[in-house]
């Protein structure tokens, strides 16, 4: 394709993108309007945006994690993040906390959430490789695929028969297939209002700060340990090349058991995280949170790690804008129509390398 | 001995299994069917040459699964029943016994019982028989049984009250779109994820042509083929940007796609178009004005609600055969089950054709080696788009009857996991082979229709009358009234059918034979797929 070729399909595009686009919201000129008339909207919803694209950028990590270095794409890890959700809400039931209690007893189950959420989806996420995906690593990557998607649905009807379980854990409320209140366990205070005492426009409360910090550490640490660290190498040296890293004497089925392992552990905190940043829990919320991670993975370049953390954070501020602006009804097929687009004319992502065979 | 019986054995306690939860009228039409299968199998088997003596080897394996099936009938009725409480389900239908129900279910179970009986081992012998023929005469043989009792069992069916309809109709709708994603997943392989997005195009398409949201109202046997043209071209315009990538990578695609649609259809309640350069203005421009300004082109007089969303469109128009009563297509099932088998056959022959074309052996080639198949001179493009219009084309037929079947279109119908049923199916039978697609549905979907309401249906009476009346713990008694439900786990059904195919068996029950060699090559030399693979 010559460049004046191309020059004309992008200005198609674009103009086709302007004559269908206010269908779906995307109306340059109300949006304009609406921006000009509250600017600080704007910066309000790139906060949201921000918190809620950390948290999808630790599912992300997971599946860039994996493909790096088995080139599996995990379809199951979304649901594992909802049953980290689950296992967390089942937990902080059982401590019996809720919004009014003392502010120790929330610690220590909110702790106890983290790390039974955390350990728990990380044994799960193994098992998971162990059963449906070892026997096929050197079989076709669609039979992988296929594989990764029904241990998708055996882990969302998991979901739904956890939620039904109320007999024994009261707090997941009378339907099973209803979305769970997750208690409120850090509450809503207003950073800039309440404890600055300054008096600005827009709302930065205590949980977007705990989801940022958490979810920040969690990327710096893992980032940190993949670097430095010598099973951080041995898998680096795995996702660059299985035989020669076999040949090296690296323990390829452990690095990748343990890469399971993290994946699985960062799904789990990101369920916590989610179930007391949004507040509710639904069996079906790991499957559209698993394609926007997906999509951040993609975005960012898969089998990138800085790259996933990017693409998580600019999906999260893309969605928060496409609610405030666009229309909340449309915001999912905005996500999946760029992670086509990305997919389509830019497959290594923003960060990735040139992965030859891969696209 | 035993060793001769046991195919028989295994398929007559599958059938044992259906009457068992079934019972009575199920015997004679189960009995049959197994009959068949056993036939197949011993005729398969058979060392004999002439077609008398391998039909007569059949009778015995025949009149075992018979046995078999009909103790499953029996135990139904004297066991089942009383445990579960359930009074009298399938009575006959000639309510002899007036006044006494349990009297007429027995009857009924009796009668059906010495039809199944006689008719299992002669079944047996026909099929068996029928191995002693040239393979054109089988097959016309075969084909003329089979479509004999797809023409009768519904009647059958109507008569006893066997209330198996609605699946049955079901099964087909979905067979049809098997049959299509075989065409791109199983003949050219590759991979989508996304396909239950062409079905709602053509039972959209469908909608908006026979019903009052646009007030048109053309005829069914029109829109039909209006609505696998847009389906064809929706799966040209997916198929285009799409080409270039290869497996996980364009099943993500496709199904993003298929995401992308149903939110579509689900939204499209406010639309208008206007041109976006006339009405261009940014700032301090009134609304109302650039309104005004912009040229219209869809939609003027106010935002059109094209799919009604949520509500979905409804009702639709249905099919009429001129010269017939009108009403024809309404609640009886009968004439949708013809229909939909008419269209069926029709797709096993266009398919069929298809695949034994110039276009078809160029889809395998690509399947196998893109690379060596386009220095053959086969175009890839082509050849993968003519794959993705042409799987898309028979969905958009079964949309366009499903619409009309339902009467109704609505955006949930159309999510992720009807792909992956569709898909479940395709593998569950055997990639890239229209008989083990068929297979596949009918055991998928007959499952997932017919057997699984059936067995939540006994369960319930099951633990309502034997189970709860005797648990005294309450915590334990809500556990198992609400969470023991097999409605629930249906997802996790099609889960498991997924990853244990892919485990034991990725070639599917009925495999091509091309497939099976090419999915057991690792198996057999290993040494040169690990070359190849480094190779790479």
């Amino acid at each position: 394709m010559n460049r004046v070729q191309r020059i004309v399909l992008v200005a198609c595009g674009i103009y086709l993108l302007l004559f269908f686009g206010p269908i779906a919201g995307f109306d340059i000129s109300r949006i304009v309007r609406e921006i000009a008339a509250k600017p600080e909207l704007l910066l309000q919803q790139l906060l949201i945006g921000l918190a809620n694209g950390a948290i999808v950028a630790i599912i992300a990590l997971g599946y860039t994690l994996v493909y790096g270095i088995v080139e599996l794409v995990n379809f199951a890890h979304g649901d594992a993040y909802m049953l980290g959700t689950f296992m967390a809400l089942t937990i902080v039931g059982q401590f019996g906390v809720h919004a009014k209690s003392s502010l120790g007893a929330k610690t220590i189950a909110i702790l106890v959430a983290f790390v039974g959420a955390t350990v728990f989806i990380a044994l799960l996420n193994v098992s998971i490789e162990r059963i449906a995906y070892r026997p096929l690593r050197n079989s076709s990557r669609l039979a992988a695929l296929i594989s990764a998607i029904g241990v998708s649905f055996i882990l969302q009807n998991v979901g739904l028969f956890w939620g039904g379980l109320r007999a024994f854990f009261p707090i997941m409320g009378v339907n099973g297939a209803a979305p769970k209140a997750f208690p409120d366990l850090i509450g809503r205070v207003d950073l800039f209002k309440d404890i600055l005492h300054v008096s600005v426009p827009i709302v930065f409360t205590t949980k977007d700060l705990l989801v940022i910090v958490v979810a920040g550490g969690l990327m710096i640490g893992l980032r940190l340990f993949v670097q430095y660290t010598k099973l951080g190498k041995a898998m680096r040296a795995t996702s660059e090349n299985r035989d020669a890293a076999k040949i090296m004497g690296i323990d390829v089925d452990r690095v990748i058991a343990f890469t399971f392992l993290l994946g699985g552990g960062l799904a789990g905190a990101a369920g916590l995280l989610v179930g007391l940043y949004n507040g509710t829990a639904v069996f079906t919320m790991g499957f559209t949170a698993g394609l926007r991670a997906f999509t951040s993975a993609v975005l960012g370049g898969i089998g990138n790690i800085t790259g996933a953390m990017l693409g998580g954070l600019l999906i999260g501020v893309l969605a928060a804008f496409s609610d405030q602006y666009f229309s909340s009804r449309w915001t999912n097929a905005w996500v999946f129509a760029i992670l086509v687009l990305v997919l389509v004319f830019r497959p290594t992502g923003l960060l990735g390398e040139s992965t030859g065979q891969k696209a | 001995m035993l060793q001769k019986l046991r195919p028989a054995i295994s398929i007559a306690l599958l059938g044992a299994a259906i009457t068992f939860m079934f019972g009575a009228w199920s015997v004679a039409a189960v009995c049959l069917i197994v009959g068949a299968i056993v036939g197949l199998n011993a005729g398969q088997h058979s060392t004999q040459r002439a077609a008398s003596d391998i039909g007569r080897e059949a009778i015995q394996p025949g009149l075992v699964a018979s046995f078999i099936v009909v103790l499953g009938g029996v135990l139904y009725q004297f066991v089942l029943q009383p445990i579960t409480g359930n009074p009298i389900s399938s009575t006959l239908f000639l309510k002899i016994g007036e006044n006494s129900p349990a009297l007429d279910s027995i009857t009924a179970l009796v009668i059906s019982a010495m039809a199944g009986l006689i008719m299992g081992p002669l079944t047996a012998y026909f099929t068996a028989s029928t191995y002693g023929y040239p393979e054109k005469q089988r097959r016309t043989r075969l084909l003329i049984a089979l479509g004999g009792f797809l023409l009768l069992f519904p009647f059958y069916e109507q008569i006893t009250i066997m209330n198996w309809m609605a699946a049955l109709i079901s099964v087909q709708i979905y067979i049809l779109l098997a049959l299509g994603l075989n065409i791109v997943v199983g003949y050219a392989g590759l991979l989508d994820l996304g396909y239950a997005a062409f079905f709602a195009i053509g039972a959209y398409t469908t909608g908006l042509l026979s019903s009052g949201q646009l007030n048109i109202h053309w005829n069914f046997w029109l829109i039909i083929w209006i609505a696998a043209a847009v389906a064809a071209i929706a799966g040209l315009a997916l198929g285009t940007p799409t080409l270039p990538l290869r497996g996980d990578y364009l099943a993500i695609v496709t199904l993003g796609f298929g995401e992308i649609v149903p939110v579509v259809f689900r939204n499209l309640i406010q639309v208008t178009l206007r041109e976006p350069f006339t009405g261009l203005c940014f700032l301090g421009c009134d609304p109302a004005v650039e309104k005004r300004m912009a040229t219209c082109f869809y939609a003027c007089t106010g935002p059109l609600n094209l799919t009604s969303g949520e509500r979905g469109i409804n009702p639709l128009g249905r099919p009429v055969i001129p010269f017939t009563d009108p009403s024809l297509f309404g609640a009886n099932y009968l004439p949708w089950y013809f229909l939909v088998l008419v269209l069926i056959v029709f797709s096993i022959f266009l398919i069929g054709r298809m695949r034994d074309s110039r276009l078809g052996r160029a889809w395998m080639a690509i399947r196998e080696d893109e690379l060596a198949a386009s220095q053959m001179g086969i175009d890839p493009v082509k050849t993968k788009l003519m794959a993705f219009a042409m799987g898309a084309t028979f969905s958009g037929f079964g949309g366009a009857f499903y619409g009309a079947y339902i009467s109704g279109i609505f955006p949930s119908v159309f999510d992720f996991s009807v792909s992956v049923i569709i898909l479940c199916m395709v593998i569950l039978g055997g990639l890239g082979n229209m008989t083990g697609v068929i297979v596949g549905g009918i055991l998928i979907i007959g499952t997932d229709k017919l057997f699984l309401p059936r067995i939540a249906e006994l369960l319930k009476a099951f633990m309502n009358t034997s189970v709860l009346p005797n648990v005294s713990n309450l915590a334990l008694k809500d556990f198992l009234s609400t969470s023991v439900d097999p409605l629930q786990m249906r997802q996790a059904i099609f889960g498991i059918v997924l990853v244990t195919m892919m485990l034991v068996r990725p070639e599917g029950l009925i495999p091509s034979a091309e497939r099976k060699a090419e999915l057991h090559a690792a198996e057999a030399e290993p040494i040169e797929e690990a070359e190849a693979e480094t190779g790479a």
